[in-house]
């Protein structure tokens, strides 16, 4: 017998369904959100407590659809700590599987299909289908023929997020650039890096405007690369010969705002707050116990948000906080004197690797097999990556 | 005037993906009005373009036009294109605009007749309308020049 432990332990309390037609004259979403407010009403819950949603997509951040992106705003559904999509048979096992982890209690599942104009002669002559074949990719249109769509699932956004940041705090670009100096001093340690030259703080103010007030030394360096993980039980994983890491706690999050990211909620009711939130409500080790912290640094304000919602200091605060963490004799980063921020260089300076090169260094770093850069007696990591509207994540890995 | 057919949105907005939710919203943009989503129910302001009303769930929502007036909540100057083959003759702004019938109720936009340095944070702007490539678009300006 293969394990398994969710042996009648998960249910299914509601079903909905919409009409079947060769033509309802309806968007994927539209037939989406009918059956999601048709099953929330059989299961007799509100939609609040939904806390994780599986739309459908091909792709884990499918748009322009019945993604989890759209219907958690279409539907007004507040905070999620799981989101995801799929379709065929997966997206009905990945809501189980989230359920009975205990990454969420109740998931909607959405599957919307419409007839598409490769599956019908009559399909391929509708305007309607045939423009959405036009921009099924990912994104939609994004950008393209119409100005106020070019901040759909755009990187811009983070640019002015970054001035309104400055202006409501009333903070200077300092964190910003302080977050940019220590990934890139870890970088120059990192022979895998693809920049291995340290910045400083001047350096960091005379790199070159790319969307004002955001730097090119703010952004990611894409790169060629790929990552690979394989996760077991920790009973199997004890016959292996790596030194385990544990996965301590995890969580997702998912704010109401949609693929218009113009319409972001506010600096600290980003999805990373309510990731980071949904992480502290299971883990049992804190903040404070952290040894390395890695903030996802596909800009640095991504950094700088991941490092106020994990709670290192109170929301505005990170250029403070940072000034008074500073280790001169490396010139990079050590919150509270003791934290180890981004040890490989991160996105930054090691080369975009969506935030995957963060979970493979601290496992790294938590066998204690990093050499050189090694933080001894590293047993406890706090990763934190994602976007303000999507695919968030917060995990707590401890060595042993 | 009448209304544009199905087929003339489609036609004058070959570059944009036209749906079922969002075809009311271009065909105003053809009669040079600015149409978001308004639930009959509650009154609650809906965007973007979506069928159902996130706050009471009511399916009865209703293109309106919005009184053009709102505060500029954030903004960004792009200084490089993203096509090589096509770079900015000069820096291109892109402002949020937080429209003054509900909070956080934001169209994606350009401030106009506005010098750059003189933007900021929740400033009062008014709606008015650019062309570009022989299609109008809905732009803001800063408040008290919206009939200069
Ligand atoms: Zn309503």
């Amino acid at each position: 017998m293969a394990r398994n432990p969710l042996k009648d332990k998960i249910a299914v309390a509601g079903v909905g369904s919409t009409a079947y037609g060769r033509d309802l004259a309806r968007t994927e979403l539209s037939l989406g959100l009918e059956a999601a407010v048709k099953a929330i009403a059989d299961a007799g819950i509100s939609r609040q407590e939904i806390d994780g949603i599986c739309g459908a997509g091909m792709t884990p951040l499918a748009m322009g659809g019945a993604g989890f992106l759209s219907l958690q705003g279409a539907l007004g559904i507040e905070r999620c700590t799981w989101v995801k999509n799929g379709w065929l048979g997966s997206a009905f096992v990945y809501a189980v599987e989230a359920v009975f982890s205990g990454l969420c209690d109740t998931v909607l599942v959405v599957q919307s299909n419409l007839r598409g104009t490769g599956m019908s002669r009559a399909a391929a002559r509708d305007p309607f289908r045939l423009r959405a074949a036009q921009y099924g990719d990912v994104g939609g249109d994004v950008g393209l023929g119409d100005f106020a769509k070019r901040w759909v699932h755009s990187g811009e956004p983070y640019a002015a997020m970054m001035r309104r940041y400055m202006h409501d705090y009333g903070t200077g670009q300092d964190c910003f650039g302080l977050m940019a100096v220590n990934n890139r001093a870890h970088g120059a340690r990192n022979p895998a890096a693809v920049m291995r030259n340290a910045i400083t703080l001047d350096g960091y103010y005379e790199s070159r405007m790319i969307w004002d007030p955001m730097r090119i030394a703010d952004m990611d360096v894409p790169v060629d690369c790929a990552e690979a993980f394989i996760i077991t039980t920790a009973e199997r994983v004890r016959d292996m010969r790596m030194k385990p890491v544990h996965v301590h706690a995890m969580s997702l999050g998912g704010a109401r705002v949609g693929e218009f990211y113009e319409n972001t909620l506010g600096w600290t009711e980003n999805a990373f707050w309510v990731a980071l939130q949904g992480l502290w409500a299971r883990s049992d080790i804190t903040v404070a116990d952290m040894d390395l912290f890695y903030p996802y640094d596909g800009y640095t304000l991504d950094a700088i948000a991941v490092t106020e919602a994990a709670g290192f200091c109170k929301p505005g605060e990170a250029a403070d906080f940072f000034k008074s963490s500073w280790d001169f004799s490396r010139n990079v980063l050590r919150l509270n004197g003791r934290t180890e921020v981004n040890t490989n260089g991160g996105g930054l300076a090691m080369g975009r690797a969506g935030g995957s090169n963060l979970y493979a260094e601290a496992v790294r770093q938590l066998r204690g097999t990093e050499g050189e850069r090694q933080v001894q007696g590293a047993q406890t990591a706090l990763i934190g990556i994602g976007s303000f509207f999507h695919d968030p994540s917060a995990v707590v890995l401890r060595g042993c | 005037m009448s209304e544009p057919s199905d087929d003339e949105v489609f036609a004058h907005f070959h570059d944009v993906r036209i749906d079922h939710d969002n075809i009311a919203h271009y065909r105003g943009l053809m009669a040079g009005r600015l149409l978001i989503n308004r639930c009959d129910a509650c009154g609650t302001w809906i965007y973007p373009h979506r069928p159902l009303c996130p706050q009471c769930l009511s399916w009865n929502v209703t293109p309106t036009q919005v009184s053009g007036k709102g505060r500029l909540y954030m903004y960004t100057f792009i200084m490089q294109s993203r096509d090589p083959g096509k770079p900015l003759r000069e820096p291109m702004q892109a402002a949020a605009i937080e429209l003054a019938e509900q909070p956080g109720l934001r169209y994606l936009s350009r401030v106009v007749n506005c010098p750059a340095a003189a933007l900021a944070h929740d400033m009062p702007v008014a709606l008015t309308w650019i062309e570009e490539n022989g299609r109008l678009w809905p732009a803001f300006q800063p408040e008290g020049d919206a009939h200069g």
